[in-house]
Parts: C-alpha cells; sequence; structure tokens
C-alpha cells in the first residue's frame, strides 16, 4: 500500500502528475488537483514518475 | 563490476542514477560535481527561495541515499576525460575509470564582457549560491537592473519588485519572451510587470558599468544612464563543456547525441557508452527536418535521465529492463513553466519554431490559450491558466 501527500502550499496545479498517473491524481472542473491519498504498490513506479515531473516538487509518497 | 561515472550531481545527474538502480543496475554509480551541494531543484532559485530567503533544506531533492547508493563527489569538478581509454580525470587529479560515462554538467550563466571590470553589485543566477548572494544584497528601495528580458530576468524582476526594489529591465529585443511565446503574449506580460511598477527599456543595451569600487550606474546603448545598486545579468546560459576537449566530439553547442542520448563524433560514429543528459545534450528531433538542438526546459534532465539509467541496464543486460524499447527514439515532449507575480504561464512543445500563432481560447487580458503551428502542424500551446484546455492539447503536439 502507498500512501500519497500532496502539499498543497506548493501545489500550482499544473497538473503534470496526472500525465504520469492518471489513476491517482486528476485536474477537477475548476483545474484543481485532486488526488487519491492512498493506492496499491502497482502504482509505485507511476507515483515515482508523477513526483518527479511535479514542477513544484509538491510529492510525497510512503509505502507500507 | 559495472561502473558508471555520471558527471553533473544536479537534477540531471541525479535522476540518471536513479534510474539506473530503477532499472535493476548493480554496479557502482559514481556522481561527480562541481558544486559542493548534493542535487537541488533550480526553478525556487528566482522565485520563493530568493523572496522568502529560504535555504538549502527547502530545494534539496529527497534522495534516499541507502537505496541509491551512489558515490558522491562534490565540490570537484570534472578536469578532462579520455574517451578512447575510459578514464576521467578530476580538478583534484583523481583519475576515475569507467565502463560507462555520463555527461550531466548542464550550463552556466553568460557573463557580458564590460570596459569597467567592477565587480561589487554584479550578480547572476544560476546556482544557490548566487541566489543567496542576490538576497544579501537587497532592500527595500535599491535600485535593481537587470540585463535580459527572457523567464529569468522576468521572474527576477518580480521576485524583486515584491521585495520593493526599484527594477529597471534593459533587453535588446522589442518585446520581451517575444522570439519565444510571440508578440502579443509578450506585450501582455510586459504590461502586466508595467502594472507593477517595473520600468523595461527594451530595443536597448547597457554599454558599461559604473562605479569605482562598487557599481553606481549603468550606461545604456541609447544614451542614457540608470542609477543602479544591484546588477543582475540574466542574458542566457554557455553549456559546460569544455572538460570533455579532445576528444573529437561535436561539441559546438552541447554536445551533439543520436537518438539514444549516445554522444556523436565529428566523424559521425556513435560513442557506445558515452551518454548526454539534460542542458548540455544536443539531441535529435524525430519528426520534423530541423538540425538537433539543446532544449533548456527543466523536464528534459528528467526524461534523459530516466532514459539513459534504463540505456545502460539494457546494455549491461540486454532485455532485462521491463517494457524497455531501446528501438524507440527518445523524443520527450518539452514543457515548462513560469511564475510572474500571480501570472502562471504553462507551455508545452517548443512554440519558438512556430510560422503561425493564434490565440484560440480565453482574453489577452485574464487567463489564455495560445497555440502554435509550424507548416500547418501544431508544435507548441502554451498559455496563462487554463491549465485542463492545455492539457488537451498536449496530445495533438508533433515533435
Amino acid at each position: 500500500m502507498i500512501k500519497v501527500k500532496v502539499d498543497m502550499d506548493k501545489c500550482q496545479h499544473y497538473g503534470q502528475c496526472v500525465f504520469e498517473a492518471p489513476n491517482i491524481f486528476k485536474l477537477n472542473a475548476e483545474d484543481k488537483l485532486e488526488y487519491l491519498a492512498t493506492t496499491d504498490d502497482s502504482e509505485k513506479s507511476n507515483v515515482i514518475a508523477a513526483a518527479d515531473v511535479c514542477p513544484m516538487q509538491a510529492i510525497t509518497f510512503t509505502e507500507k | 563490476m559495472n561502473k558508471v561515472v555520471i558527471v553533473g550531481a544536479s537534477m540531471g545527474g541525479l535522476r540518471t542514477a536513479e534510474s539506473l538502480r530503477r532499472s535493476g543496475f548493480s554496479g557502482e554509480i559514481t556522481i561527480v560535481g562541481a558544486e559542493k551541494h548534493y542535487p537541488y531543484n533550480r526553478p525556487p532559485l528566482s522565485k520563493d527561495l530568493l523572496a522568502e530567503d529560504k535555504t538549502f533544506d527547502s530545494i534539496e531533492f529527497n534522495i534516499n541515499k541507502e537505496e541509491l547508493g551512489a558515490n558522491f563527489m562534490l565540490g570537484n569538478p570534472a578536469q578532462s576525460v579520455d574517451i578512447s581509454n575510459h578514464e576521467l580525470t578530476l580538478n583534484s587529479n583523481q583519475k576515475l575509470s569507467y565502463d560507462f560515462l555520463v555527461a550531466a554538467t548542464g550550463l552556466r550563466s553568460r557573463k557580458m564582457d564590460f570596459q569597467n571590470p567592477v565587480q561589487s553589485g554584479r550578480f547572476s543566477l544560476r546556482t544557490y549560491d548566487d541566489a543567496k548572494r542576490i538576497r544579501s544584497a537587497v532592500s527595500p528601495g535599491k535600485h535593481v537592473v537587470i540585463l535580459g528580458a527572457g523567464f529569468i530576468g522576468l521572474e527576477l524582476a518580480a521576485t524583486l519588485r515584491k521585495l520593493n526594489c526599484k527594477v529597471d529591465v534593459v533587453a535588446m529585443e522589442a518585446v520581451p519572451l517575444a522570439p519565444i511565446v510571440g508578440e502579443l503574449f509578450g506585450k501582455e506580460i510586459q504590461r502586466r510587470h508595467e502594472a507593477e511598477g517595473i520600468h523595461f527599456h527594451m530595443n536597448n543595451s547597457i554599454e558599461n558599468l559604473i562605479g569605482d569600487k562598487f557599481i553606481t550606474h549603468v550606461s545604456l546603448g541609447d544614451g542614457t544612464s540608470l542609477e543602479c545598486d544591484i546588477f543582475i545579468e540574466a542574458v542566457g546560459s554557455l553549456p559546460n563543456t569544455e572538460w570533455l576537449d579532445g576528444n573529437g566530439l561535436d561539441k559546438a553547442n552541447g554536445v551533439l547525441t543520436d537518438k539514444t542520448l549516445r554522444a556523436i563524433d565529428l566523424e559521425g560514429k556513435c560513442i557506445e557508452n558515452f551518454f548526454v543528459v539534460g542542458d548540455i545534450a544536443r539531441f535529435p528531433y524525430v519528426n520534423l527536418q530541423i538540425p538537433a538542438r539543446r532544449i533548456e526546459h527543466w523536464n528534459i534532465p528528467i526524461e534523459g535521465g530516466k532514459r539513459v539509467g534504463r540505456e545502460i541496464s539494457h546494455a549491461v543486460k540486454p532485455g532485462s529492463v521491463d517494457g524497455f524499447n531501446h528501438e524507440e527514439p527518445f523524443n520527450p515532449l518539452p514543457s515548462f513553466w513560469s511564475d510572474q507575480f500571480n501570472i502562471s504561464i504553462f507551455s508545452y512543445g517548443e512554440p519558438k519554431i512556430a510560422d503561425k500563432v493564434n490565440l484560440v481560447y480565453g482574453r489577452i487580458d485574464s487567463d489564455f490559450i495560445f497555440t502554435y503551428h509550424r507548416q500547418g502542424k501544431l508544435v507548441g500551446a502554451a498559455g496563462i491558466g487554463m491549465r485542463q484546455g492545455l492539457n488537451k492539447l498536449r496530445s495533438e503536439i508533433w515533435l
């Protein structure tokens, strides 16, 4: 299990994470980021890729 | 045991090392860096690190050093390399032999040549140390003159204006950013900066710095002069590739690579065990008939590092990297962003190679999106706000 955390103070809603991990991140109707706080291990490499491409480096995750 | 030596300890070098481990490389990784810092993120240097006087921990990349298992040699620039016998020499005179070499040495600020050699009051911005120097000199009411109206120049202008400095921007072009995103877009950016009290001197240049022990004024090409306490050169960058001299590489502007990011020599021969990542990689277009180019955008070292890590793991053990297609050319979609005041610019593709620019969504005085076409094909999309609209255009870009 992976817990995803986005620092919403840093997030600028560029949505680059959405391209890397579309099952976890999305931009809503107001162009703001929404995300799943918990996901399973199969998404790990996508979460890493999303964290890497975030211009604000706002994404962190922990593994349980 | 295979040895990878990565020259360059910034984001490109780090992402390469991470990709190596994630793709199964179990050999030795050494990362050599000129700066004394562990890899850190540069974009905040012109923005909130400068604005809020933040410290290094706010920009340092989160590295799991144990998992990475790399030997970092920091504050020790590469001096030269002999590609034929696989040996790198550092400034310290230490020699490192390698099986695979990755060049990710990035850029340094270009500096103008002024007759007056005065240094006190003169700044440029590339590193954390540069940013701290600028911040130490800044206080409300100081006169800042920025030479250059590109993204760094404009971000610095906005940040320093918010710190209550008087800010003048001097640049050669007629309209800021016009060569990159077009005239209409650029004019609007200038207008929004002017609304915040920034003064522009476009179609202009700086003739000389004035001041004996420290800068007091700058003289402009049009004969006028500006008071100046802090002079910042934001006139682009030069690739750090001098250490590669003497190897017959094509390094007129960064290092030419093939479609797998392997370096190519002047005879057109690909050097199998030598890769180039990030700002110094001059890599080919895949679909367009235009010469190879360097792309100085933040996502390029990330994509390049990812690719090269996999290439090396594949080279060491073909077929071992899950889902990696070695035949597929390296063709990342470039993207960049810029934050200036509350202006949030985002771009996909390469707007600057367009022959046709159109405002397609929104309004120029609010949020908007421009499309950029070249010979009828969409090569870029850029705008302010309107994120979802912009993200939808991304998949249509053809480069």
